[in-house]
């Protein structure tokens, strides 16, 4: 198995993880009612979880340990779409992203199941309750408020034309991608993709948003090589902020 | 670039000035949420949530009842399909105020809860087969009342309850993993101890 394409793929899956984990932790809070308040915030430490458990994977590989890896790299040494980093905006945005990625997040994590690297093929296996409540959230109330007024409908229709651009960039090829199909770590992002835009139009086109036809689209790609947005180093420089104070606090 | 992250900002000035009284009555109505805390225990009432339809309550009930404690299904039902009787004090036996009832409706399955005391939960005590409600409280009053005095009883028609379904009951398996979700995982009095410790060594 090339080693090193795993790695990526796992850096790559678990800085996305941690990233939007903390952006949907910044609606704590703040969410429209408080019942949604809690099922966002819960699904956001669902998804900090899936990140600790790819971090460890990596420790076990020879990377450093999860908080090192968390805390300390710089922007540029982020492997997560750029997606993930963008501003929360208003909550149609983030519902739209919590939707865009989280039905890519689990069919990756589904076809993960088959992976000849086994400790992923476990995670996969365990973490599919949450996943299908994360997928079911987001098919939820992208049907509701996608066929609900004038308004919901509208303000979902403009965060999707604005998200999807960064969505294909979750797909983004690694330079490795044929040891990582060849290896059957994965079915690699080109096949992910695919499965990714069936579910999508099946969902949006039971509401009343429309989808651009995709080859009009252009993948806002770059994240997956440490090219991201203005948005990425504030983020983290508030995540580390105690950690860099003391590195040994717990909290 | 300043935070933004809301908890960080909190509200900007200009909106807190430009704050109007809240409207009345601008809340989603409310569902009724039913726990099952393990295989072959009955299920047992948990509380309220708002939502805007039958579906939205499901999703929402879920994290908002059962993100702590293990549990392995739940229900919900919109609070104006629960039919109740009336509530009993001291010896009386709310059963006893349910009067004869018979229905031509067409036969449909209600499931009935009993409330063994008062400020507790009601549990779900079994199902009868009925026409109406009313017929419903009469069929438990004869088939389900039991030793235990009642002091109030809800039948709800299983059609109108949005149930789990089995393929659904995966939603819970990482559950008993997350210990951190309650308060005593977090066990702040050692903390406070051996922060004590360090300042009063």
């Amino acid at each position: 198995m090339n080693t090193e394409a795993l790695k990526e793929l796992l850096y790559k899956m678990a800085d996305d993880q941690l990233i939007l984990g903390h952006r949907n932790s910044e609606w704590t809070g703040f969410g429209p009612i408080l019942e949604e308040d809690i099922a966002f915030s819960s699904m956001a430490q669902d998804k900090i979880g899936h990140s600790l458990a790819l971090y460890t994977f990596l420790e076990e590989l020879g990377e450093q340990d999860p908080d090192t890896v968390a805390f300390t790299r710089h922007a540029s040494q982020f492997h997560n779409c750029t997606l993930v980093e963008l501003p929360n905006g208003e909550y149609d945005f983030s519902l739209i992203r919590h939707f865009l990625y989280d039905t890519a997040e689990a069919l990756r994590f589904e076809s993960l199941r088959q992976s000849s690297f086994e400790p992923l093929a476990q995670v996969a296996t365990k973490i599919r309750g949450e996943l299908r409540y994360h997928t079911m959230h987001a098919n939820t109330w992208v049907k509701q408020l996608g066929s609900a007024t004038t308004e919901s409908i509208h303000r979902l229709q403009k965060s999707l034309d604005y998200a999807l651009p960064y969505a294909l960039g979750i797909f983004e090829p690694s330079p490795l991608e044929h040891d990582i199909i060849k290896d059957g770590i994965f079915v690699g992002e080109e096949a992910l993709k695919s499965q990714w835009m069936k579910k999508v139009e099946e969902v949006i086109s039971q509401t009343k948003l429309r989808l651009p036809a995709w080859d009009t689209l252009t993948a806002m790609n770059g994240g997956r090589v440490g090219k991201h947005t203005e948005y990425l180093q504030p983020l983290l420089d508030e995540m580390s902020e105690v950690f860099k104070i003391d590195p040994t606090a717990e909290w | 670039m300043a935070s933004l992250d809301p908890r960080v900002n909190r509200l900007p000035k200009d909106q807190l000035q430009n704050a109007l009284p809240k409207a009345p009555l601008d809340q989603f109505g409310t569902f009724e949420v039913f726990v099952q805390a393990r295989e072959g225990k009955p299920f047992q009432h948990e509380g309220i949530v708002h939502a805007p339809n039958l579906e939205m309550a499901y999703l929402l009930a879920k994290e908002a009842f059962t993100r702590r404690f293990t549990c392995v299904s739940i229900y919900v039902t919109d609070t104006r399909h629960v039919h109740v009787s009336a509530m009993t004090e001291g010896n009386e036996n709310a059963y006893d105020q349910i009067v004869e009832a018979q229905s031509d409706g067409k036969k449909e399955s209600y499931e009935v809860y009993h409330l063994l005391k008062r400020g507790k939960q009601h549990i779900q005590v079994g199902n009868v087969d009925a026409g109406s409600p009313d017929e419903a409280m009469w069929l438990a009053s004869q088939s389900l009342r039991g030793e235990k005095q009642v002091f109030n009883v809800w039948v709800i028609r299983a059609s109108e309850i949005r149930f789990t379904s089995e393929e659904e009951k995966e939603l819970w398996l990482t559950l008993p993993d997350k210990k951190f979700r309650d308060a005593s995982a977090y066990k702040g009095g050692d903390k406070l101890k051996s922060f004590l410790e360090k300042m009063n060594p």
